[in-house]
């Protein structure tokens, strides 16, 4: 009981990361229909950028994550404008472009700091606290609480700003939005540029965690990407919610099966979209013929 | 095409005599650029033919790889015993893999498959049985009537022959029925169930078919290298192979080749800059998607439209008249169609609720009603797109309710949309060929065994394709793509795609919607030569002039019911009819008027 527990508290802090990486993807994804498979590069640079920052210029912890959100913000920026000419048109093209855009962020990567990587001390070095029995790390503690603030930060956005109402407009008929006067093209920027903040939110938050490496994109952006299946795509609090499962799912398997945690993952992840394909919150869409 | 054997003929002498003039060195470069070539022909036929999008093609190469390693160096197998079983595992694999297509598309797709080629990297680099990290080496010699295979420039030999007839295997699943279908199933799958194609069959063969090639290029690997180890079927390769089909061209099997063979061949020379080299590879990807998606294959057709279109001042095609069939082709009347008590609900929203109907053989009936009547629902169900929450629908006594599209299309049953959905990217005269093609999914066995009675087949497709683009006075426009036609060109190129299904029971979601009014007089023309032809027609308009001269009974529905059945003359002046259509208001001595003789 108690190391299901321990494995349960351990998911969490994972599953508070991949939720805010699913969360970026939503937000693109239901804005503009387009997922962005270089996503998870775009975590990886945020996590280069976030700790760089944090251990050379010797900057808070907490200070650098805004600075890496600027940079990822940028290069979402970047993407959008190279890809508008295919907004809306053809889907499969810009998803293939943005796995184009996911090898060039990957090899600027590697240009810029080296393929070995490093490891990033964590900003929150007091003991871990016992509850119970169980022993939960602060860092945790504030990645959770990091993601908690973010999220209501992005719904109130969303439905308490001007701003944020045109771009649900966007999401739900982007001919319709362009007839009352909204710029479709920057809506869509816009979107991509908080997703992208986003991921770097997750990449700074998940530095600590991991060993920051080029290739750390790879498997955090596929299981993000699960995330926000999971979910329900393009759903925000579905997004939370595959994330944490996914978190949770991670947890448990790296605990039972070892070094074949992500081919559990992956499998069990397969199973669960063949039997909901419009995940756990998603609206099932209609063919209209 | 007699330049087009030529080129084949150049470019394969080329070949034979090319290892002369290469090292040790760069003959291997040469071994390792024709299993991507290979590779990625794979990733064309399931991507850029069916629309598949798989990111698995790694997978299906290391696991047929692994498979001649472990069966060879643990099992004991003979290498080629090994081969043939590493095809058959990695066509299994294909067929699993292939499974989370038939419930989902696109990204959704991308994903899962991307998911399980990393599952499959995460098991090889932890196994045991598959050497971990160090893979397998001692993948013996693979012997060949006493010809040494260690030799790297007699193994291209052996590469060569497999690949010329793999390619040309593609190309003729490509130009023929079976890639006809998988085209169209991917420019509208909807659409190409509705003609016939069965598409969950043709998911499946589109990953098989990437599976078998990757498991051919697997073979010929581990024959080459005979050394397996996990980075070699990493993400990254995976990457790379997406962007040789890219920037090649997906559609075309061998602008894939021409991107594997380039992109092989430049990160040999990029070896000591691979990570500029991954850059450069990423930021081309970028630009072919943005700039030029038909890849470089698609280049020369472009040039050649340019060229044309500043030589010659305007292509003067011309929309003949059609020409009615002279007489019923099998002497029949065609179907009748009983709808009885069919009810659809969208979650809380009642589409239908109870509607019964029944269509006598040979009948022209229209169904009318204000929008949002439930009018396409009932057209979505009874051609197999929806299934019902209640009720029941038959075609002369078959029940057609729970039956797939293409079930229902090979009972007699054709429909055309309310939208348009031609097959895009395909010529006018392939979307008639799709829907003259009527040969079962089992007639593909022909493909390895029989060919030639594949291309006889083709023949008389054609023959037949060119009499019905005549009849429906289309011959000018055959090679033209749908989208560069107007409008009411491509709503007669939907009629005439439904009536090369062969159909007994023909229904048409406002066909006259965008129509000019020469254009619905010809329509009108079409229709009753149909029904003369021994074609039952079912028709959803909203233009009530049309509806009214056309029909023999009409069907009136609103809010998700019947509330009129009756000739057009009984229907136009019921008070229902009118309040439900025009509301309570509006003068309706203008329509009694017109109706009236």
């Amino acid at each position: 009981m108690e190391v299901f527990f321990q494995t349960l508290v351990g998911g969490l802090g994972f599953g508070a990361v991949y939720a805010l990486v699913a969360m970026g993807f939503s937000l693109v994804y239901r804005t503009m229909g387009l997922v962005n498979f270089a996503h998870g590069q775009v975590v990886m640079i945020g996590a280069y950028a976030a700790s760089t920052f944090y251990m050379s210029a010797h900057v808070p912890f907490f200070v650098s994550i805004p600075v890496a959100m600027l940079v990822t913000g940028l290069i979402g920026l970047v993407i959008e404008r190279v890809l508008r000419p295919l907004e809306n048109k053809d889907f499969d093209l810009m998803l293939i472009g943005t796995i184009g855009f996911g090898m060039v962020l990957e090899s600027l990567a590697t240009i810029t700091w080296g393929a070995t990587g490093h490891a990033v001390p964590s900003p929150v070095d007091t003991a871990p606290l016992d509850l119970f029995g169980i022993r939960l790390r602060t860092y945790s503690l504030v990645v959770l609480g990091i993601a908690a603030l973010a999220t209501v930060a992005l719904v109130l956005f969303l439905q308490r700003t001007k701003r944020g109402a045109a771009m649900q407009a966007v999401a739900m008929d982007h001919e319709a939005a362009t007839a009352v006067g909204i710029h479709v093209g920057r809506s869509n920027a816009i979107a991509f540029a908080i997703g992208a903040g986003l991921a770097a939110l997750a990449g700074a938050l998940v530095a600590p965690m991991l060993y920051v490496n080029p290739t750390l994109g790879g498997s955090l952006g596929i299981k993000g990407f699960a995330a926000a299946i999971l979910g329900g795509f393009g759903n925000i609090p579905g997004a939370i919610v595959g994330g944490i499962a996914i978190g949770l799912l991670d947890s448990y398997a790296a605990g039972r099966f070892q070094a074949y945690s992500e081919l559990v993952v992956f499998l069990v992840f397969t199973v669960i979209i063949m039997i909901r394909p419009t995940g756990l919150f998603g609206e099932r869409t209609v063919n209209r013929a | 095409m007699r330049y087009r054997i030529g080129a084949f003929a150049v470019l394969g002498i080329a070949a034979w005599f090319l290892p002369y003039g290469l090292g040790p060195y760069g003959i291997h470069v040469v071994d390792i650029a024709v299993v991507f070539a290979l590779l990625a022909v794979g990733l064309g036929l399931a991507m850029g033919v069916g629309g598949q999008i798989n990111l698995a093609q790694v997978a299906f190469f290391g696991v047929s790889s692994y498979a001649v390693a472990i069966l060879t160096t643990r099992a004991g197998f003979g290498f080629w015993t090994s081969a043939v079983l590493a095809l058959v595992a990695a066509a299994l694999v294909g067929v699993f893999v292939g499974i989370p297509a038939l419930r989902m598309q696109s990204h959704y797709l991308g994903i899962v498959t991307l998911g399980l080629a990393l599952a499959f990297t995460n098991w090889v680099t932890n196994s045991t049985i598959t050497g971990g990290a160090d893979g397998i080496s001692g993948i013996p010699i693979p012997p060949l009537f006493g010809i040494d295979l260690s030799s790297e420039y007699l193994y291209y030999y052996v590469e060569l022959i497999v690949f010329g007839l793999a390619l040309g295997f593609a190309g003729f699943v490509a130009h023929t029925g079976l890639g006809r279908r998988m085209r169209a199933m991917r420019d509208d799958s909807l659409a190409a169930g509705a003609v016939g194609a069965p598409v969950p069959v043709l998911r499946m063969t589109a990953f098989v078919l990437a599976s078998l090639y990757g498991g051919v290029a697997g073979v010929l690997y581990a024959g080459l290298v005979r050394y397996v180890a996990p980075e070699t079927f990493s993400i990254a390769n995976m990457f790379l192979l997406l962007a040789m089909v890219i920037i090649g061209g997906r559609q075309s099997i061998l602008g894939c080749v021409v991107g594997a063979v380039a992109l092989s061949l430049l990160r040999e020379v990029l070896i000591d800059f691979s990570v500029y080299a991954q850059l450069g590879f990423g930021v081309v990807v970028v630009l072919m998607v943005v700039l030029a998606p038909t890849g470089l294959a698609g280049i020369p057709a472009r040039i050649t439209r340019v060229v044309r279109r500043r030589r010659t001042a305007e292509h003067h095609a011309t929309l003949r008249p059609f020409a009615p069939a002279s007489a019923p082709t099998d002497g029949g009347t065609g179907a009748g169609l009983a709808i009885s008590g069919i009810s659809k609900q969208f979650r809380g929203l009642k589409a239908l609720q109870d509607v019964s109907m029944s269509v006598a053989p040979g009948e022209i009936r229209g169904v009318v009603g204000p929008n949002g009547s439930g009018k396409t629902t009932l057209f979505n169900i009874v051609s197999g797109i929806y299934t019902v929450s209640a009720g029941s629908a038959s075609v002369d006594g078959t029940v057609v309710t729970g039956r797939r599209p293409h079930q229902l299309s090979r009972l007699g049953l054709a429909r055309t949309f309310q939208n348009l959905r031609l097959f895009g990217q395909m010529t006018v005269l392939d979307n008639v060929l799709v829907a003259l093609d009527r040969s079962s999914m089992w007639a593909a066995w022909r493909y390895p065994l029989w060919p030639f009675g594949i291309l006889r087949a083709e023949r008389d497709l054609r023959v037949r394709a060119g009499r019905l683009l005549d009849q429906f006075g289309l011959t000018d426009f055959a090679d033209a793509a749908p989208k560069s036609l107007p409008y009411g060109i491509q709503r007669r190129l939907e009629i005439a795609r439904a009536m090369a299904t062969g159909p007994r029971l023909l229904l048409l979601d406002e066909p006259a919607a965008g129509l000019n009014g020469e254009e619905v007089g010809q329509l009108s023309e079409i229709v009753r030569s149909i029904r003369d032809s021994g074609v039952t027609v079912v028709l959803i308009e909203h233009n009530m002039g049309l509806v009214m001269s056309l029909c023999d009974r009409v069907t009136v529905l609103a809010s998700g019911g019947v509330i009129a059945d009756g000739t057009p003359a009984e229907v136009a002046v019921l008070p229902k009819v009118i309040e439900a259509y025009l509301g309570d208001s509006m003068n309706t001595n203008d329509i009694a008027a017109e109706v009236s003789p």
